[in-house]
């Protein structure tokens, strides 16, 4: 019981496997209709366990962005990063080229650190 | 009614520290136990504060440690970790201890290293730092801590006008604050302009937008109602609220909200019978400047969009109707992230009784604290209120 309920949600391993793929993912809560790039256990507006998985817009709009001039460790500045808007869902991405508030912009290439993806945008 | 009292405070100097944790908790430790007018043996739980020491000084299980090293051996130790909102999780937690009988007096406060100098280079503990942003779904991107209020402060931006040079009237603010206060890490003034020249570290931000690294330590002894009646200058705590908002920032409903600062606000003001307008200051966590303007709001001190404007009119320096960060704030103070909570009760306390020296506030009677964690997802606010 508990594993076809492990198995049927997506979890991080799944959705940064798609993500390398190219294929960017999220949740879509049964319950109350909320949307994620960033998947959970369960939903984290209402609690509920029923989410399915959806396939993300490509094309979104830039919410709120700032340019990294003073990087962490392992990497190097600068660099522009930008919660994008996507339909319904919104995610943390990096940017290739530059951006505003409120700019059109195309998920377009996958950033890998530390074994660990990020969803690249470009401006369209 | 009072939740609990403040009946000693204590805190370092912040800046700079070669001692090691234990002692430097010490020294703010028993500069709270001779305020108070205890000794360790009369101090029946610790309840500490520290984010980093695992990852910045291969330092952990330091409840215990620290309990040993300031004598009160024996007594349950616990250490809290709930990033730049540590100390005062910490103090939430001293406050429901002996408000519910459990304990009559305890001792509450944090410590923390930060500084290049004593631990780390600035990309090491930039890493460090983002540590409290999410693993998976933030950190790849490259994100760093200014990076994370960068994003928030320029949406406010975008939805209020808020501009950089509101942005840099708290700086200045903050630094004139912290001329006053020998405890500060920063003890000279700047201007509009040097602001505006330093670098950009995470755009809005400059150089001299965001906190330094800091070393320090702060501790309060916190006594029930009925305990503090035998202590000589309690100060009362009429209202604690915790609260947290969705991680990662993505997924946040509304970003310059800060919507756990409303949340843990909202709770405050009413267990304590009281609301915004009653308040007399604030210190509040400042780790950039933007994060000053949205607190403000947030807090109901000014209306949504009124922050950076009202910070421009001088309506939080010292003289202005709503004093902000009297203390310097992080700004010009410092920020050893465990510490951070318990040095905003210190300067409320100090406030409070009229032993704030130079940067005293005119008799003030109520004050709020807001000290934030991560992304602004955990957020403290405390309601303090002196006995007359």
């Amino acid at each position: 019981m508990s594993d076809d309920a492990t198995t049927d949600r997506l979890d991080y391993v799944e959705w940064a496997d798609r993500l390398r793929d190219g294929d960017l993912v999220g949740q879509e809560c049964a319950e109350c209709g909320h949307t994620t790039a960033a998947p959970k256990a369960a939903c984290a507006r209402c609690g509920s366990r029923t989410l399915a998985t959806v396939t993300l817009p490509t094309d979104g709009i830039v919410h709120s962005e700032t340019t990294v001039a003073v990087p962490p460790e392992g990497f190097a500045g600068e660099y522009q990063v930008a919660v994008v808007r996507l339909g319904d869902a919104k995610v943390l991405g990096r940017i290739d080229g530059t951006v505003d508030i409120g700019d059109r912009v195309s998920f377009a290439d996958v950033l890998v650190t530390d074994d660990h993806p990020a969803p690249v945008f470009e401006p369209v | 009614m009072a939740r609990a009292s403040i009946v000693g405070a204590g805190m370092t100097k912040f800046g700079v520290h070669e001692r090691p944790l234990p002692d430097l908790f010490a020294d703010a430790a028993f500069d709270a136990f001779d305020d108070a007018g205890v000794e360790s043996p009369e101090i029946e739980a610790l309840y500490f504060g520290n984010a980093m020491g695992g990852m910045t000084e291969n330092d952990t299980h330091l409840a215990p440690t620290l309990a040993s090293h300031i004598g009160c051996t024996g007594v349950p130790a616990q250490r809290f970790e709930d990033a730049c909102a540590t100390s005062a999780t910490a103090f939430k937690h001293a406050v429901e201890a002996v408000e519910s009988g459990r304990h009559d007096v305890v001792l509450a406060g944090g410590v923390e290293r930060c500084t290049p100098e004593t631990g780390l280079g600035t990309g090491a503990m930039t890493k460090v730092f983002v540590s409290a942003a999410h693993r998976q779904y933030e950190q790849p991107a490259g994100l760093t801590f200014p990076g994370v209020f960068a994003l928030l402060t320029k949406r406010h931006m975008h939805e209020y006008g808020t501009t950089e040079e509101h942005l840099a009237e708290v700086a200045v603010k903050n630094h004139y604050n912290g001329t006053l206060n020998p405890r500060a890490h920063f003890g000279r003034e700047t201007s509009v302009e040097k602001v505006l020249d330093s670098p950009i570290v995470a755009d809005p931000f400059h150089l001299m937008d965001c906190c330094p690294f800091s070393d320090g330590a702060s501790a309060v002894v916190v006594a029930s109602e009925e305990a503090a009646e035998s202590f000589e200058n309690p100060v009362d705590v009429a209202g604690v609220g915790h609260a947290t908002d969705v991680v990662p920032l993505a997924d946040k409903v509304d970003l310059p909200a800060t919507q756990a600062a409303r949340d843990a606000a909202s709770q405050a003001y009413d267990q304590a019978g009281t609301t915004a307008d009653a308040i007399d200051f604030a210190e509040i966590h400042d780790c950039f400047t933007g994060a000053e303007v949205m607190a403000t709001e947030a807090l109901g001190l000014f209306e949504d969009g009124g922050g950076g404007p009202a910070a421009a009119a001088g309506r939080t320096a010292l003289d202005g109707d709503v004093p902000v960060n009297p203390s310097g704030g992080l700004k010009a103070k410092g920020h050893p992230l465990g510490a951070t909570g318990t040095a905003q009760l210190v300067e409320l306390t100090e406030q409070l009784r009229g032993e704030a020296g130079e940067r005293q506030l005119d008799d003030p009677e109520r004050a709020v604290a807001h000290n934030l964690g991560g992304d602004a997802a955990t957020t403290v606010v405390t309601v303090m209120e002196a006995r007359r």
